[in-house]
């Protein structure tokens, strides 16, 4: 089994904004994928997005660029 | 318990709940239904007269149980939020359309994998157009589909589900006022306390595991991620397990209880089912659970599948059972009448109307 890593996840408000994510991120050659929002988290069964610790300035970048929300962004062990 | 940090222990949430299912399939609940969430929301909507049809009226505790069951988890483990505002309206003609082509197929996704468990190759045939429209919910996801984002609201709000529900069940024990089926589907079921405490349990289960047949397809689709259909994998083996132990189960299309054969419409029924439950964020069951767990939104869909399980009986859009000849009867195919097949068709189309015009809003 793979071993578990702290990672940065960012949480967002509808389903739609995960997948604008994803576009977003992939044009601007950002680094992460989309993952189903760790349990450890929240009820919802939205999706999330996963990257690196060392990531996120770039990850608010590029969704300060786009304007994607996000509803929280947390570092847990995925 | 912590279900969701592992496949296994989501195999596990899936087995309980099979484990409650053939129970009460075991203490009395119709053959092939067990736990149908469709079918008891329209059960028990008969029971509250909102339809006429004699024999599925009995208000059902295993979906007061499951909304209730999801509300005390939720709140005992901190997760209950009230939440509210995602387009209310549209998804309460999401949770019609999840019902009117559950009742043209004759169970919702839950009932779907339990007949799939007992080797009704109709269901088999259902899952091509439930896949199809789940598939079809995938893409509009990916289009940028949004019913925009609910937000927090008056925590008594997302408590009234619960309360209405625990009503339900007050005035189902304590006075006269609903109906009860003395024949058919409605009439068979297993003893109250033990319908009520397997609703707890499947609704603690899944809001832990976040269980959803909808979501499930989905996820695989979008993100490749297997986690949710762990869950029902768990589901299927319990009840392929007991139905091969019992006797119950029969591969073949005919002699299956409360189901039929056409073909087209078991696929076009389901389809308009998955596409509208990926429209809508969940299956059924997950509906009932967001609802017990503070979400408005998912209240106002439980609240259109009662609208959609009264249309379909007091319009004749509900498919009938096929029969066998007796001595006193004929063979009857089954199937949905045009009325059904002119619903489920429409269904379809709106589902594709509100995934069109419904985009995604950029943050400003």
């Amino acid at each position: 089994m793979r071993k578990k890593e702290l990672k940065l996840v960012v949480t967002f408000h509808t389903t739609a904004d995960a997948m604008a994510m994803e576009k977003a991120c992939k044009a601007h050659q950002a680094p992460g994928r989309l993952i189903p929002v760790p349990r450890a988290i929240s009820a919802g069964c939205g999706l999330s997005w996963c990257t690196e610790l060392s990531d996120r300035e770039c990850i608010e970048k590029v969704m300060k660029e786009v304007g994607i929300e996000q509803e929280a962004i947390h570092e847990c062990m995925v | 318990m912590n279900f969701s940090d592992s496949k296994k222990k989501l195999a596990l949430a899936g087995v309980i709940c099979g484990i409650v299912a053939a129970i009460l399939a075991l203490q009395g609940n119709p053959g092939n239904m067990a736990f149908c969430i469709a079918c008891f929301i329209r059960d028990t909507a008969g029971a509250m007269k909102l339809h006429n049809a004699a024999v599925v009226q009995y208000a059902r505790p295993e979906t007061i149980g499951i909304v209730i069951g999801a509300f005390a988890i939720a709140v005992a483990t901190k997760e209950y939020r009230s939440t509210a505002g995602s387009s209310p309206m549209i998804r309460f003609v999401l949770g019609m359309i999840i019902m009117i082509g559950s009742l043209v197929f004759l169970g919702c996704p839950l009932r779907m994998v339990i007949r799939m468990s007992a080797g009704d190759l109709n269901a088999w045939v259902a899952l091509i157009g439930f896949v199809g429209g789940v598939a079809t919910g995938a893409f509009f996801l990916k289009k940028g589909f949004s019913l925009g984002r609910a937000h927090e609201t008056n925590a008594m709000s997302g408590a009234v589900a619960p309360v209405l529900m625990l009503g339900i069940f007050v005035l189902s024990v304590a006075t006269t006022l609903f109906a009860v089926s003395e024949s058919g589907p409605g009439s068979m079921h297993a003893p109250i306390i033990l319908s009520l405490i397997g609703g707890l349990i499947v609704g603690a289960v899944a809001q832990k595991s976040r269980m959803c047949f909808a979501g499930s397809i989905r996820d695989i689709i979008l993100i490749r991620s297997f986690d949710l259909i762990s869950v029902i994998g768990g589901l299927f083996v319990v009840m392929l397990i007991f139905n091969i132990a019992t006797g119950h189960f029969s591969l073949s299309f005919a002699g299956q209880p409360i189901a039929h054969s056409q073909h087209l419409w078991n696929i076009l029924g389901m389809y308009a089912v998955g596409f509208a439950a990926v429209l809508a964020g969940g299956c059924p069951l997950r509906q009932l659970v967001l609802a017990g767990q503070g979400s408005s939104d998912a209240g106002v869909t439980v609240l259109g599948l009662f609208a959609g399980a009264a249309v379909a009986h007091n319009f004749g859009l509900a498919a009938s059972a096929a029969a066998a000849a007796t001595d006193t009867t004929e063979a009857v195919a089954g199937g949905p009448a045009t009325a059904g097949k002119v619903a489920v068709i429409i269904c379809i189309i709106v589902c594709f109307i509100i995934a069109a015009f419904n985009k995604r809003q950029a943050a400003k």
